[in-house]
């Protein structure tokens, strides 16, 4: 009687209306940040960049030169070989973004430090690593501390005497040729070992010769079309060559991703081919705040010819002395709380006080800046080592924490193992654990970064001043940064043209400097992901 | 025994000094005492006395006394929980790395108690290889997964050779001999676990230590595992925890069985134990009766 029932009713329904409630108010919340998010940028690169002043035959020419092969191919590719899609694409992000940085690059060799002292600190460092591979290579006998100081000792006379003498040679030859020998020669060793992709030693010398020699040539070509030597030679060792070893290696390896090549040529062809058909027809682009002259010049009273060169040039700096001062000391806490620490409540307090530390706001750290460094260290206010100290402090728990999560997330059976084939603790660490665990504290030492490069108020409080007209040369000239330029043309210089353009394209520029920067992080995350 | 100044497990912390020898000489000595005819039995290698183990306040084990013979597989049976994995660990010392563990009585390698004060545990471990419940090879080539052992160790000699040699012990340089420089992730289960092996034998190792070998692994691998050991045997002390009784009977010569509360119960040649145990509890527990 029951069953029969129960038949005739079937099994009924169970209400879902406050789980799919729920759901929609998730998607909700989820496009109310992105839509924010989408409008801002919008609204701030339309005012940096200003696309509409540009001719519609301008915005034609680009739209049948490069948007319409690009989709077209690129959709194509992406229904019949993701792979390739992929690859291409990759291509054409590596060549951005690594073209971004040799600007900085060469920002800092025609700027900064001269090709004579970079050429002889690389000689310096290259002449100290033959010594301790010399070492290594004739007796691996030698007790490890006698090997450790004799390789100290060579490394510490070699960079105190080999710049010297270098810088006192009576003849130098040309900057592009010094450049190419500490800069471009280093990259194709690392560069020709991947293009050469199993092809033996001897391949593997023939790509790095290559290399060479298209960075050589390049010094010599580029006055030819009006790139100096030394811009042009950092531009092929930075961009063009890691670009091309990428490319070159990944389709020796998988030649079934040689579509996306194609693709890589679709867009770049296209961007160049647009550019010359414009130039021929007369159309004028757009008039955009972020241009040569923006990204070259120094601030000025009048908006259209402020620039931002100082800026960018102090945030590189700066960048450079947090990652030197925050990498090893926060890594170095890291691994001792990770993995020499007793678990106690000391270290627990220990590590409940780091992750406060990296709630404070900054301009508490620009605070401790200014009281530790400046007042009481009495250094002179606002250099480049005052700045990336405070801001290297203000980053130090971020990495700390980013280094333990990666030195955690290394399986323990990896140190059983280690332990258990007779390995002390510092070999497992060395061995094991920190190869496994870098590119996780790599990733999250760039996201800090990320974080510093974006801070204005430390550098207010250590007394940053807010114009600067020329790049700081050594770490105790004043430095300014991209932030805080920005922020005196919001406050100081609050015209309309400022408010409107200036800091529109000023902002611009950070973001993309700080996601090209995150980028990176995002490729080596991926990487390591894929790895495991 | 007697010699409390033997120097055989002595290395400092500093050991990427490769003038360290001690492989060798600890080895010579020990072989002299032992042929000497001292008080211990001429084939024993590991020797418990009473030995017992604290977690806090729970006892892991009771008073565990037994000899372990040379060159045979001795294997540790007994139903989770039952300390044979914490007795295998008293042995090379892993359960020095758990700060709430207490070791109790004396545990000799050969002649020399491992728990003695002058005992370096590192050095301990470089005389003992352990192979883990999970495949756990590092991730790095193959090459370097077996190579490992010797590196750490500043062994001396010709590594291409010994790596090739451990590899076809451990049954797999046949599968991977044009692969060395491939990741040993990339390996399957059953042959990262014989990697593991390789590893492990690489060194040279007196006495090797497999915790639940084949438990992570399917019916082929194991079986490809249980032969390889057997086969190790010939050469070295295995000493095996399983909690898979036909596993234990197939490949040991001799046979432990821990019960809850970490006793041990009997330990007997395997034979013996599996046909005819002169305890009830163990019948009961081989019959299926309990466990």
């Amino acid at each position: 009687m029951a069953t029969e029932s129960r038949e005739r009713e079937g099994f009924g329904h169970v209400s879902r209306t406050v789980g799919v409630v729920f759901r929609y108010l998730l998607l909700a919340a989820t496009l109310f940040g992105i839509v924010a998010l989408t409008v801002l940028l919008i609204y701030v690169a339309n005012d940096a960049i200003q696309p509409l002043t540009a001719d519609p035959g301008w915005h034609l020419t680009f739209f049948v030169t490069l948007v319409v092969p690009t989709v077209a191919v690129g959709g194509y590719l992406l229904r019949t070989d993701p792979a390739s899609f992929k690859f291409g694409g990759g291509v054409v992000g590596a060549l951005a973004v690594s073209t971004m940085f040799a600007g900085g690059a060469a920002m800092i060799f025609v700027d900064i430090v001269q090709p004579v002292t970079w050429f002889g600190y690389v000689l310096a460092l290259a002449v100290a690593l033959a010594g301790v591979v010399a070492m290594e290579r004739f007796d691996r006998q030698l007790p490890f501390l006698v090997r450790s100081v004799v390789a100290g000792a060579v490394a510490v006379l070699s960079l105190w005497l080999v710049p010297g003498l270098v810088r006192s040679l009576p003849v130098y030859p040309t900057d592009g040729l010094l450049l190419t020998a500490s800069l471009g020669t280093p990259v194709a060793l690392l560069v020709g070992r991947y293009a050469a992709a199993a092809a033996g030693k001897r391949g593997t010398a023939l790509a790095v010769l290559g290399g060479v020699a298209l960075v050589g040539v390049g010094s010599y070509a580029g006055p030819l079309i009006g790139v100096d030597p030394v811009p042009a030679t950092v531009l092929l060792s930075v961009a063009v060559l890691p670009t091309g070893g990428y490319a070159v290696g990944t389709v020796r390896r998988h030649t079934e991703r040689r579509p996306g090549l194609a693709f890589a040529g679709v867009i770049l062809g296209g961007a160049v081919v647009g550019a010359v058909a414009v130039d021929a027809l007369g159309f004028t682009g757009p008039q955009s705040w972020v241009d040569w002259g923006f990204l070259t010049s120094a601030h000025s009273g009048t908006a259209a010819d402020a620039g931002l060169y100082p800026a960018i040039g102090g945030s590189i700096l700066l960048m450079v002395t947090v990652a030197a001062l925050s990498f090893p000391l926060g890594v170095g806490a890291a691994v001792y709380l990770e993995e020499y620490a007793p678990d106690n409540r000391f270290t627990r307090f220990i590590g409940i006080n780091i992750s406060n530390l990296a709630g404070v706001p900054s301009v508490v750290y620009g605070l401790l800046g200014l009281g530790v460094f400046v007042t009481y260290l009495g250094q002179p206010t606002g250099t480049v080592l005052i700045g990336g100290a405070t801001l290297a402090l203000l980053i130090l728990p971020i990495v700390i924490i980013s280094a333990r999560e990666a030195l955690r997330s290394v399986p323990d059976e990896m140190r059983q193992a280690s332990y258990g084939i007779g390995a002390t603790r510092w070999q497992t660490i060395k061995n094991v654990v920190l190869p496994r665990a870098f590119p996780g504290i790599l990733t999250g030492t760039i996201l800090a970064l990320g974080r510093a490069i974006g801070e204005t108020a430390p550098l207010i409080m250590i007394g940053a001043p807010n114009v600067l007209f020329s790049l700081p040369t050594e770490f105790s000239s004043k430095v300014s940064a991209m932030p805080l330029q920005v922020y005196a043309w919001a406050s100081l210089f609050a015209s309309d043209p400022f408010y409107r353009a200036a800091v529109p394209a000023g902002v611009v520029v950070l973001l993309v400097v700080l996601l090209s920067m995150n980028s990176i992080a995002i490729v080596l995350r991926n990487k390591y992901q894929n790895d495991q | 025994m007697t010699d409390n100044t033997n120097p055989e497990f002595a290395v400092d912390e500093s050991t990427d000094d490769p003038t360290t020898d001690d492989m060798v000489t600890g080895t010579d000595v020990s072989e002299s005492v032992t042929s000497s005819g001292a008080t211990m039995q001429r084939d024993t290698v590991v020797s418990a006395e009473n030995v017992s183990v604290w977690y806090n306040d729970d006892r892991a084990l009771r008073d565990i006394t037994l000899d372990i013979p040379e060159k045979q597989v001795t294997a540790m049976i007994g139903p989770s929980g039952c300390g044979k994995s914490t007795f295998l660990r008293c042995i090379n010392r892993m359960n020095d790395m758990i700060d709430a563990a207490r070791v109790e009585g004396d545990l000799y390698l050969r002649t020399k108690n491992v728990y003695d004060d002058d005992v370096d545990p590192v050095a301990l471990r470089r005389r003992v290889g352990m192979v883990f419940q999970t495949p756990n090879p590092f991730p790095k080539s193959i090459y370097d997964n077996v190579a490992y052992g010797l590196k750490i160790q500043n062994k001396n000699g010709d590594y291409d050779r010994i790596v090739e040699e451990s590899l076809k012990r451990a049954a797999l340089w046949d599968e991977v001999s044009d692969q060395l420089d491939q990741s040993g992730l990339e390996l399957s289960g059953g042959q990262q676990q014989r990697l593991c092996i390789a590893r492990a034998i690489a060194p040279d190792p007196e006495v090797i230590l497999m915790d639940e070998p084949a438990s992570a692994l399917d019916p082929v691998a194991t079986s490809q595992i249980e032969d390889l050991i057997t086969e190790l045997a010939e050469e070295y002390t295995v000493v095996i925890v399983t909690h898979n009784m036909q596993q234990a009977a197939r490949i040991s010569n001799k046979t432990a069985v821990f019960l809850t509360g970490g006793e041990l119960v009997e330990f007997d040649d395997t034979e013996k134990i599996f046909e005819n145990p002169e305890s009830q509890r163990v019948e009961d527990y081989i019959t299926g009766k309990f466990g």
